[in-house]
């Protein structure tokens, strides 16, 4: 996947520039907002890493100006500016995800993945965690068993909950989450519809393979794997 | 008191006694004035007598018994003596001597005398003239009732009264209306200053004619400048230090990550040759085990903590903390601490739970979050692995119109001895001194922060021993009016929390 680095920090901008490119990742670097919109003219980009303190156009003058030109490209912000209010004001510009600093990297990575999966431009379109294996294009759910992959029936609701559930592995979804992953404006939603299509999902599922953080959502775990 | 209240009510005040006692003064002196004016016109009524009676002395002289009556229809009275015998006398006047006879002292060398006194006779008080002629043994007696007198200086002192009572009335009105246009520039400064937000520096939009108030204004709106800056430069240094310390920090961080990175390449690269060549992760994990690698990354994360906090004491601000409160959904706020911290919870195999209703707190969302925050990853760091954390809310009814929302933490850590209780709160304090447990990353500002947000907010800490875990437990208490909350029962939520762990 090609990124563009938007990063007036140069020691900042080489050290993640090292970093991104360890990962199997293709960096360009430019330090100005200016130079930013320039190297956005050309559809040689799958994603920018936009810092938001830049001299110059600022950092959500680019996103709005990529906003306006309709174009869809992945914005991943990233700042020092950490407060709940910018955190807001960027994603309304429509912002795909946030980090603050001094971030992790790894951190950074499973963000860069998750879009990664969704553009198509990863090697494979696999999640694996654990024992189970979710294609995303096929849409298909494996479990692996002594070396073999048996395929495992979901409804399309129950894969969306996985599926949401795999790719934000490591983090906790509250119920509101999964229903907005599950179901558009205005579609009735029964209160305990998440309940039911997870009590479907772990009945085929490696056991505590869905944790519950009662009162808070359901989490995938990934570090134990 | 106003000053528009105090200066009618002391002009008033002031305009009416002055005007009473010009009032009284100008009673006396017309008094004076009528009952001279009286008494002249008894000695003319006396003297008028004396004369007729002279002209016709004979007649009466021997007709001794006989008393002339004469009808008068004047407020007069009079009464004519002649050698101790009355002679004349008017329809009203009784027939014995109307003055007391000794008081026709015969002692008085003067031939003729006049004597003025005040009587009573017929009901009535009567002003009576005697003049007595001790040669011709005469004496004339005219009365007028003092009635007349009284009336007569009344109707005088009305009619000057009168106009001043209207004068005062319609001078009160004047003054009133004078001094609301004169304090109105005042006035409308009053109005302006009370109105503004607390935080509201921009300068005065007034225009004052009177010098007095144009000085104000200025001086009013140079201070609102000076103290815009100063909390402009407030605001920035937070701001400002918060982007200089971090993208440093984050190069750190990187540097550190790409340093592991490099040496277990290169590690890797040396070893490939040899016999038992071992794979890139297996150095990873060898080079990420260095003492010095561990410390460096350890330290970086400290460091990160530190300013995390320190901006966070200078972000909570009570200016910022009032002017910025809203009403937000608590459960859903605790829900998203939770899932913040629990990447951190879940690396101490801790369990947690969150037991709450949708409970709407009126307060700065900001503000509470971190110190959510700072409980939360306070259990989290002080409770051994394996531990429990309880996170729940409680809403308590005081009286039928008040209500309580109640956040309370529970861990199943060691607690904290009631005789530190105090102490926590202070910043920079750590239990246990310099000894404290350094694999644990804190500054000592984690409780100083809940503290100072709560007192900010009114709510109330209260440290206690955990009955059900053993650990402590904190409770932080907002005090909430009816109206400020609502508490919506939401069975959606409790059938959530009541989930099976299958």
């Amino acid at each position: 996947m090609r990124i563009l680095l938007v990063e007036d920090d140069l020691p900042l901008a080489n050290a993640l520039q090292q970093s991104l490119q360890q990962e199997g990742f293709v960096v360009n670097h430019v330090n100005t907002g200016e130079l930013a919109l320039t190297a956005l003219a050309t559809p040689d980009q799958d994603l920018v890493i936009l810092d938001l303190g830049l001299p110059g156009i600022d950092g959500i003058e680019v996103l709005k100006q990529i906003r306006n030109n309709k174009s869809q490209l992945p914005v991943l912000i990233l700042t020092a500016r950490d407060s709940i209010e910018s955190k807001v004001q960027g994603l309304d510009y429509g912002a795909d995800d946030y980090l603050a600093k001094p971030f992790d990297i790894q951190e950074l990575i499973a963000r860069l993945r998750v879009v990664e999966r969704r553009l198509g431009t990863a090697s494979s379109s696999l999640i694996c965690i654990d024992k189970v294996k979710l294609d995303t294009s096929a849409h298909k759910v494996y479990i692996t068993e002594n070396n073999t992959d048996v395929e495992v029936h979901f409804s399309k609701k129950e894969f969306m909950v996985l599926k949401a559930l795999m790719e934000n592995a490591g983090r906790i979804q509250s119920r509101e989450q999964i229903e907005s992953k599950l179901y558009h404006w205005g579609e009735e939603v029964l209160s305990n519809a998440v309940e039911v299509h997870i009590h479907k999902l772990r009945k085929s599922l490696p056991n505590k393979f869905i944790q519950n953080v009662r009162g808070v959502g359901y989490i995938i775990d990934n570090t134990t794997a | 008191m106003s000053i528009r209240r105090y200066l009618v009510l002391t002009l008033f005040a002031v305009l009416t006694l002055i005007t009473f006692i010009a009032a009284v003064q100008g009673y006396k002196v017309s008094m004076t004035r009528a009952s001279t004016q009286f008494d002249e016109q008894l000695i003319d009524v006396a003297h008028t007598l004396i004369t007729i009676q002279s002209l016709v002395p004979q007649e009466s002289n021997k007709s001794r018994v006989g008393v002339k009556n004469i009808d008068q229809q004047g407020s007069f009275a009079f009464q004519l003596w002649l050698k101790g015998q009355l002679v004349l006398k008017s329809a009203n006047a009784p027939l014995q001597n109307i003055v007391s006879t000794h008081s026709l002292s015969s002692s008085d060398t003067t031939i003729e005398q006049t004597h003025f006194s005040e009587v009573n006779f017929l009901g009535q008080r009567w002003r009576t003239l005697s003049l007595t002629n001790s040669i011709k043994e005469q004496q004339v007696i005219v009365a007028q009732p003092l009635q007349a007198q009284f009336v007569l200086a009344q109707d005088i002192i009305l009619a000057a009264v009168k106009p001043m009572i209207i004068a005062i009335a319609l001078l009160s009105v004047l003054i009133f209306i004078v001094i609301t246009q004169g304090l109105k520039p005042l006035k409308k400064l009053t109005i302006e200053l009370s109105n503004r937000k607390t935080n509201d520096f921009t300068p005065l939009q007034l225009t004052a004619k009177n010098s007095e108030l144009e000085h104000v204004i200025a001086t009013l709106n140079q201070l609102f400048s000076r103290l815009d800056a100063a909390f402009e430069r407030e605001r920035h240094f937070a701001a400002d230090a918060a982007h200089e310390l971090k993208t440093p920090l984050s190069v750190l961080k990187l540097n550190a990550h790409n340093v592991v990175q490099e040496v277990s390449e290169q590690l890797a690269q040396l070893n490939s040759e040899a016999e038992s060549s071992k794979p890139k992760a297996f150095w990873l994990a060898q080079v990420k085990s260095f003492t010095s690698i561990e410390q460096l990354t350890s330290s970086v994360d400290r460091m990160g903590h530190v300013i995390d906090q320190i901006l966070n004491l200078n972000r909570t601000n009570p200016e910022q903390m009032a002017s910025a409160s809203t009403a937000f959904n608590l459960n859903k706020l605790l829900q998203q601490v939770i899932s913040e911290l629990y990447a951190q919870i879940k690396k101490r195999k801790q369990n947690i739970s969150l037991e709450s209703d949708n409970v709407e707190l009126v307060a700065h969302q900001l503000s509470i979050h971190l110190l959510m925050v700072n409980l939360i990853s306070n259990a989290n760091k002080y409770t051994p692995e394996g531990g429990e954390i309880k996170v729940r809310t409680e809403v308590t009814h005081q009286h039928a119109d008040s209500e309580q929302i109640s956040i309370i933490v529970e861990d199943s850590g060691q607690g904290i001895a009631p005789s530190e209780y105090h102490r926590v709160f202070d910043r920079f304090y750590r239990i246990g001194g310099d000894q404290h447990n350094s694999n644990v990353v804190g500054c000592g500002l984690g409780l100083a922060i809940v503290k100072h947000i709560a007192d900010v907010h009114g709510a109330l800490i209260t440290l206690s021993s955990s009955e059900t875990l053993k650990g402590l437990k904190v409770t932080v208490t907002f005090p909430v009016n009816a109206p400020k909350i609502i508490a919506m029962k939401n069975s959606a939520v409790l059938s959530t929390t009541k989930e099976d762990h299958s």
